[in-house]
C-alpha cells in the first residue's frame, strides 16, 4: 500500500499536513469513508495545532443516536483551549472511539490514524475533497488568527 | 492552642497531568504543616449526594477551604447544594483580570429580595479557592497559612472579648457550634446530628475519597442572587426544577437534566443558574467581567454563529433536547416570559415589540 499524496497550509511558520486519501469537513475533520457508507473522523492537522495538548474528550451523545449536521457532539479540552464539538454530517452515530476518553494524547500522537473520534453512517455529500478544504482553509486563516488573538487580548 | 482548619481538594474532571500535579504539590506541602486537616476528594460537582464524599465533608464542622477547578461561587453553591453551609470566608486568590469590587457589587446593589435574605447560615467560614488562578502550589499554600492565621486570631480576639480564659473545649464549641438551630430553617435543609469533636494535635495522614461513577450535569442556584421568579421551573421542560416546603425553588430532580444543555442558565433574570462545567465561564460562574482561562475554539470547529439573544438560544438548545427525547419542539412558544420593563439591559428586540403589540389589542 503507497503512502497517500500530502497536501500542506502554512500556518504562520507551522506546517499542516492533509493526507488526499480522504475528505474533509469545514470544521476541521477529516472523513474516511468505507465502503459500507460509514465515515470515520478525526481531526486534522489544521485543528490539532491550534488545541495543541490535547487533556480531555467528552461525548455528550451515545452511539445509535440520529446526528443533525453541525449536532454537538461533546466537548474537547486542551492545554490551551476548549470546545464543544459538532457533527460534520448527518448520519447515525455508529461508534465512538472509546480509547480516546482514557487516553485523549492519541489525538496528538496519531491524528490521522488512531487518534480518530468517531464512525458515522450516512452519504457525506457535504464533504469537502483535500483541494477544497485547502481553499476553505485560506478563506477562514485570518478569522482563525483573529478569533484567538481577540480571546487572549481581552 | 493550635486550631485545626480543614482543606479540601476537589480534583479536576480531566486527565490533565498539570491539573495533577497542582493538585498533588498542594498536598504534599500541606502535610508538613501542623493545624491542617487535607481531604482529598474527587471533582465537587460530580459527588453524589450520598456517597462518601459528600459524607466526608459534612463530617467538617469548623472552618474549611475548598479548592477546586471550578469558579468560587460553582464551588460555593454545589456545597451548598449539599447542605454544606457557612459564611463566606474572603480569598485574597483572584484572577488577575477580576476586579475586587465585583465581589461587592455583584448583582445585589439594589433592593430585591434575594432567597438566600430568608436563611440562617452557620457562623463557620467556608472559603473557596479556584485552582485555575495560579500555576504553582506556592500561593496556595501561602493563603492557606494566611487563613489559617486568620482564624487563630479571631479566635483569640473572641477569647479576650468573653473575658476570662476559655477551656479548649469551650473555644472548640464556639468555633463549632453543636445547637442544631444554627442550621436549617431555611425549608429544604436536611437537619443532621452534630458530633462533638476532640482532634489531636498532631498531623495526620491525608484523607483520599474515591467514588465511582462519572460525570454530573446539573445545574446549581447560586442563591444570593435568586429571587425565588420560577422562570426557570416554567422553562424546563424535563422536570429538573421543584419547590421546597416554602415554595422556594430548588433543583429537585438534578440528574433529568439534559447533559450539555445550560438553557435555563440563559433564561434566568438575575443569573442566579450555573452549569459548573459549562465552557462558557458566564454560565460557570464566573464573576462578572472575568473573560475564560482558556481559548474556546468553538466557532472555529462549527458552532453556530448568529446574533440570537439568550431567549432564542435557550429556546433552541431545549427543542434539541426535547428532540432528542422524542418529544416535540416547543420553540419559544412555551415557558418564556415576556421580559419586564426595566428589568433587561438588552435593547428591545421584534419579540418584545410583538407581545406589546398582542397585549395592547383589546380582546
Amino acid at each position: 500500500m503507497k503512502e497517500p499524496d500530502i497536501l500542506t497550509f502554512m500556518m504562520g511558520e507551522f506546517a499542516a499536513s492533509f493526507p488526499t486519501d480522504r475528505h474533509y469537513a469545514k470544521n476541521h475533520m477529516w472523513g474516511m469513508k468505507r465502503d459500507d457508507g460509514v465515515c470515520r473522523f478525526g481531526f486534522t492537522a489544521y485543528a490539532v495545532r491550534l488545541l495543541q495538548d490535547v487533556y480531555f474528550l467528552e461525548w455528550a451523545v451515545e452511539e445509535g443516536t440520529l446526528l443533525k449536521e453541525k449536532q454537538e457532539l461533546g466537548a474537547i479540552e486542551s492545554k490551551k483551549a476548549e470546545s464543544a464539538l459538532y457533527s460534520p454530517m448527518a448520519g447515525r452515530l455508529v461508534q465512538l472511539n472509546e480509547a480516546l476518553l482514557s487516553d485523549p494524547s492519541t489525538i496528538n500522537v496519531d491524528k490521522y490514524d488512531g487518534g480518530w473520534l468517531f464512525d458515522i453512517e450516512g452519504n457525506g455529500d457535504n464533504l469537502l475533497s483535500p483541494d477544497e478544504y485547502i481553499h476553505h482553509l485560506e478563506a477562514v486563516w485570518d478569522v482563525t488568527q483573529r478569533t484567538i488573538k481577540g480571546q487572549l487580548n481581552e | 492552642m493550635a486550631k485545626r482548619i480543614a482543606v479540601v481538594v476537589s480534583q479536576g474532571q480531566s486527565q490533565n497531568p498539570a491539573k495533577r500535579g497542582l493538585e498533588e504539590d498542594i498536598v504534599a506541602a500541606l502535610i508538613m504543616e501542623p493545624g491542617i486537616d487535607v481531604t482529598v476528594i474527587p471533582n465537587l460537582y460530580d459527588l453524589k449526594p450520598d456517597g462518601t464524599g459528600i459524607l466526608a465533608l459534612d463530617g467538617i464542622k469548623g472552618n474549611l477551604i475548598v479548592m477546586s477547578w471550578l469558579y468560587e461561587r460553582g464551588a460555593r453553591w454545589i456545597l451548598d447544594r449539599n447542605n454544606i453551609r457557612g459564611q463566606v470566608g474572603q480569598t485574597l486568590i483572584k484572577a488577575d483580570d477580576q476586579d475586587e469590587e465585583d465581589d461587592e457589587t455583584d448583582a445585589r446593589d439594589d433592593d430585591k429580595e434575594r432567597v438566600i435574605d430568608q436563611r440562617q447560615i452557620p457562623s463557620r467560614r467556608i472559603y473557596c479557592i479556584d485552582l485555575r488562578v495560579h500555576d504553582t502550589a506556592q500561593p496556595y499554600i501561602d493563603e492557606i497559612k494566611r487563613i489559617a492565621e486568620e482564624n487563630t486570631q479571631k479566635l483569640v480576639q473572641l477569647g479576650d472579648w468573653l473575658q476570662g480564659t476559655a477551656k479548649p473545649e469551650q473555644l472548640e464549641r464556639f468555633a463549632t457550634p453543636t445547637n442544631t438551630t444554627a442550621l436549617g430553617g431555611n425549608g429544604n435543609g436536611k437537619r443532621r446530628p452534630v458530633e462533638e469533636t476532640s482532634e489531636p494535635i498532631q498531623p495526620k495522614d491525608v484523607i483520599r475519597i474515591e467514588e465511582t461513577g462519572g460525570r454530573r450535569w446539573y445545574p446549581v442556584i447560586d442563591y444570593s442572587r435568586c429571587t425565588n421568579c420560577m422562570e426557570c421551573i416554567d422553562f424546563c421542560l424535563f422536570g429538573v426544577y421543584g419547590v421546597d416546603r416554602v415554595e422556594t425553588i430548588l433543583v429537585e430532580q438534578p440528574d433529568n437534566c439534559r447533559k450539555g444543555c445550560p438553557a435555563c442558565s440563559r433564561v434566568c433574570p438575575e443569573n442566579a443558574i450555573m452549569f459548573p462545567q459549562h465552557k462558557t465561564p458566564a454560565i460557570a460562574g464566573a464573576p462578572v467581567g472575568l473573560v475564560g482561562l482558556k481559548i474556546d475554539l468553538s466557532k472555529l470547529f462549527g458552532a453556530p454563529d448568529d446574533g440570537k439573544t439568550a431567549e432564542e438560544i435557550a429556546a433552541l438548545e431545549r427543542d434539541e433536547q426535547l428532540v432528542l427525547a422524542g418529544r416535540d419542539a416547543v420553540g419559544m412558544a412555551v415557558g418564556i416570559r415576556k421580559r419586564q420593563e426595566g428589568k433587561s439591559d438588552e435593547p428591545r428586540d421584534e419579540l418584545d415589540d410583538l407581545i406589546d403589540g398582542l397585549d395592547e389589542l383589546d380582546l
